[in-house]
This record gives C-alpha cells, structure tokens and sequence, in this order.
C-alpha cells in the first residue's frame, strides 16, 4: 500500500536492528516505554520485541483512552442511554467496557438506543435526521479526538442543533506521563512519544519530561521502520550523553501542533479539577469538560448521572500493567478469568490495551521472561 | 474514517493517511484503502485536490509532509 509499505521495508528494519545492536551496552538493560496503545499493537503486531537485543526492553503506558475509562463514567453513559427517547452514540471500542452494570452493549440488549458511528459529526448528523429524538454522543479521546469533537460542538451550536448533546471524556496525555513519572521506583529510562497526538499538541510539548524527569523522549509513527528508527534515535542520545526530545515523525508532527486544533478544543473545552483514571486513580487537571458557553450541548448539564466511583476488581493488576512495574501475564487473572471476550481489566477490552496485545500476539511466548533483568 | 480492522478506532492513533480526491468548502472526498470517504477539513483548510491528509474520527488533523523514511 503507498505510504505504508515504504515504512515496512526489511532491507530499512534489518539496517536499523544492526544499528540499535552496536548502540547496546552488553548487559545494560534500557527500558523503554512507549505510551500509546497504537504503538504497543504495532510492536506486537510485527514482533519487534523479538527483533531486538535483550538489552531493549519495552514497556507499555498508558495510551489507550480506552483502557482509562472509569467504571462509573460508563454506568453514567448507559444512564443517559436508558433514558426515554435518548440515543446514546460512541465509538464501537466504547460498547464492550464494563462498568459497574454491565456494558452498552448489554444495555443495548435491554432495550436501549445505543448506536456505534465513527466520527462524532455522524451523531450530529444523526441528530438531524431523527429530530424527534435526543442524541448524546459519548465522547473519549486524547488530543488527536478532542478536535472532532470540538468541531461538531461548534457545528452543533452555528446550526443550532437543538437535540444534540456530548458527554464529554475526552483526557489529556501530560497528567498521566506525570503521574508514571512520579511513580517511586520508576523503571523506565526513556519514551516514545505518541505520534497522532503530537500532532495536535506538538512535540515540544514533552519537554517537561528530559528537563524535569531526565529522560530523553521521541516522538514516533506507527510503522515497524518508524519504531525502529525511534529505539535508535533513543539509543543514540544515551550514547552521546543527550537527553532530549526529538521527533522522528516529522512527516507529520510539527514542534507547535497544529493551532487551530488546538483553538478549537479551547474555544470548546476546559481542564477539568479533576477527573478518575482507571489504575492510575484521580489526577488533577487531567480531563477536559465542555465549557459554560455551550452548557445546551453538555449532557452532564442535561441528564441527572449516577456519577459513581466503582472500584476496580480487586483480582485485576491493570493499574500496576499501565504504570510499566508488571507485565500483563505476571497478573493472576490474565488470559483466565480476563479475556478479551470477557474483559475483567481495562487493559484488556480495547485491542489496544497492553493486555490485549499480549493475549492476541504474544501470550505462549512471553518473550521477555528469560531476558536480565538487571541494569 | 472507517479504521483498520484490528485497530482501535477510538484510539486517536489509529488516525489512517487517505489522498484528498475532491473538495467542496469545508468538506473533502478522501481516497482511503479503495474507498472514498468525506472528511472535515475545518483544521486543514488549505488541503487541496492531490494532499495526503492524517484523517481520524471524520476530520483531518494535519496535511502529511510526503518522502521517503
């Protein structure tokens, strides 16, 4: 496929492996933990783990919105769908998540109007063509989604759309990389960047992390020649001493963002006090809501939710696999009682999820379980 | 933006690549995996006919720079 194929070139990857070899000190493990769920699935998908020398260890963060969903803010979503002549539409990831009472999807089997689309100017669409219902769309995302959203709230209130509303979720990536980086006994020594939501926000974004953390960041695409060419990137900074942020995707990501995304979610959203993340618990100023102006478009303003906190299962370790201090199959419930049929743990209902990825592509192998674990 | 199948669609990087084919105002047919689709381009306005754009969730995000890795 043009476009794709140039970035899974093996002559590029084989070059690429023999670098990252000679730039590995023998014995020296580097930890390096790639923060989006795209990524993760990439690495798997392609059996990078398996390219590299023991010394290059992955760990998997916290980049799938999915995967950080509270379990009350989907028994607040089913509420509003439960409620006579409400739609309630999200993406299809959305309909599988356990809350408290079940999922959308089983709400739907109830009886209530739960309809999947994939962008959310579909459900404004949607909301045009049935005006005699109400249609919420539940809204989840980093950055790289929040600016669809905030188009369709702008579209929604030019065109005074008047049975529309949006149950805004949408959270941000530096509160969390905070929190991993707060984490005592962190054991990651350098990130790659997520890349689509760097697109929006920038690269510079992440200079919080070398300036105040000391460690290097690169900013990544999602092919396995991309990936690659990330490890070395980091791998050459420690080589050379930096510590710093590159980005590899410059195909895409500039260092700014792009500004009228940007303007776009602020003219729409606002930070949040606070806001629940699955495993990671309640981290200040880590979500955004909709702001005063467009209250007429806010469920949250229009529906009365339950607005519970629900406690993860205590069996499940998601919160220990999302902050990179185990791997999914070191807990007790992995690929027995949490599957991804039957998802216990967040980390395994989105394909992204780091456990998901492992069910799907690495579960008989565990690649790293012989690896050292020194360094 | 129909996503790739094993991908996560809610996932802001299962953003996909598509070639722009048409533009009416703010509105762009994308060709993407054999198919044409519509994408806003309230964020990108200046794409023209022949542009790779990021698409995600029916918007694009950002015209995509074209090379060689």
């Amino acid at each position: 496929m043009r476009y794709v194929d140039e970035y899974r070139d093996p002559d590029l990857a084989r070059g690429l492996v023999a670098e990252i070899r000679s730039l590995v000190v023998p014995g020296e493990t580097v930890r390096v933990m790639e923060v989006c769920g795209g990524h993760t699935h990439a690495i798997f998908r392609h059996g990078l783990e398996e390219l590299l020398p023991p010394e290059v260890e992955f760990v998997h963060g916290p980049g799938c919105p999915v995967c950080v969903i509270p379990m009350g803010r989907v028994d607040d979503a089913i509420a509003i769908a439960e409620t006579e002549g409400v739609t309630l539409a999200t993406f299809g990831d959305m309909l599988r998540v356990p809350g408290g009472r079940g999922s959308l999807l089983e709400a739907q089997a109830r009886g209530a109007d739960v309809r999947m689309v994939y962008s959310p100017l579909d459900a404004l669409e949607l909301a045009r063509r049935e005006p005699e219902r109400h249609v919420c769309f539940f809204a989840i995302g980093f950055e790289t989604t929040a600016p669809a959203t905030a188009v369709t709230l702008l579209r929604a209130r030019d065109d005074a759309v008047p049975n529309f509303s949006v149950f805004c979720n949408h959270v941000l990536i530096e509160p969390p990389l905070r929190a991993i980086l707060d984490t005592p006994g962190l054991r990651v020594d350098a990130f790659i960047g997520p890349g689509h939501v760097s697109s929006v926000i920038g690269s510079d974004a992440y200079g919080f992390i070398p300036e105040e953390y000391g460690r290097p960041v690169v900013v990544s695409a999602f092919e396995p020649v991309d990936l690659l060419q990330s490890v070395a990137m980091l791998l050459h900074q420690r080589a050379e001493g930096r510590c710093e942020v590159e980005n590899q995707y410059t195909r895409v990501v500039r260092a700014e963002g792009n500004p009228r995304a940007l303007a776009a979610i602020a003219q729409t959203m606002e930070p949040r006090e606070d806001f629940e993340w699955r495993g990671l618990g309640v981290l200040p100023r880590s979500a955004l809501r909709i702001r005063d102006e467009l209250a007429g478009l806010d469920a949250e303003t229009l529906f009365t939710l339950p607005g519970e906190r629900i406690e993860d299962p205590k069996a499940c370790r998601c919160g220990e696999v999302l902050t990179g201090q185990i791997k999914p199959w070191e807990c007790g419930v992995f690929g027995t009682a949490c599957t991804p049929e039957r998802p216990l743990g967040t980390c395994m209902v989105s394909s992204e999820g780091a456990c998901a990825a492992y069910f799907s592509y690495g579960r008989l192998r565990r690649p790293r379980e012989e690896a050292p674990v020194g360094g | 933006m129909t996503p790739q199948p094993e991908r996560c669609l809610t996932c802001g990087d299962a953003a996909v690549t598509a070639r722009v084919v048409e533009v009416r105002d703010l509105e762009a047919l994308v060709a993407v995996a054999g198919e044409t689709e519509s994408v806003a381009l309230d964020l990108v306005p200046e794409a023209r006919p022949g542009d790779l754009l990021l698409c995600h969730a029916g918007i694009a995000l950002e015209r995509v720079a074209e090379g060689t890795p």
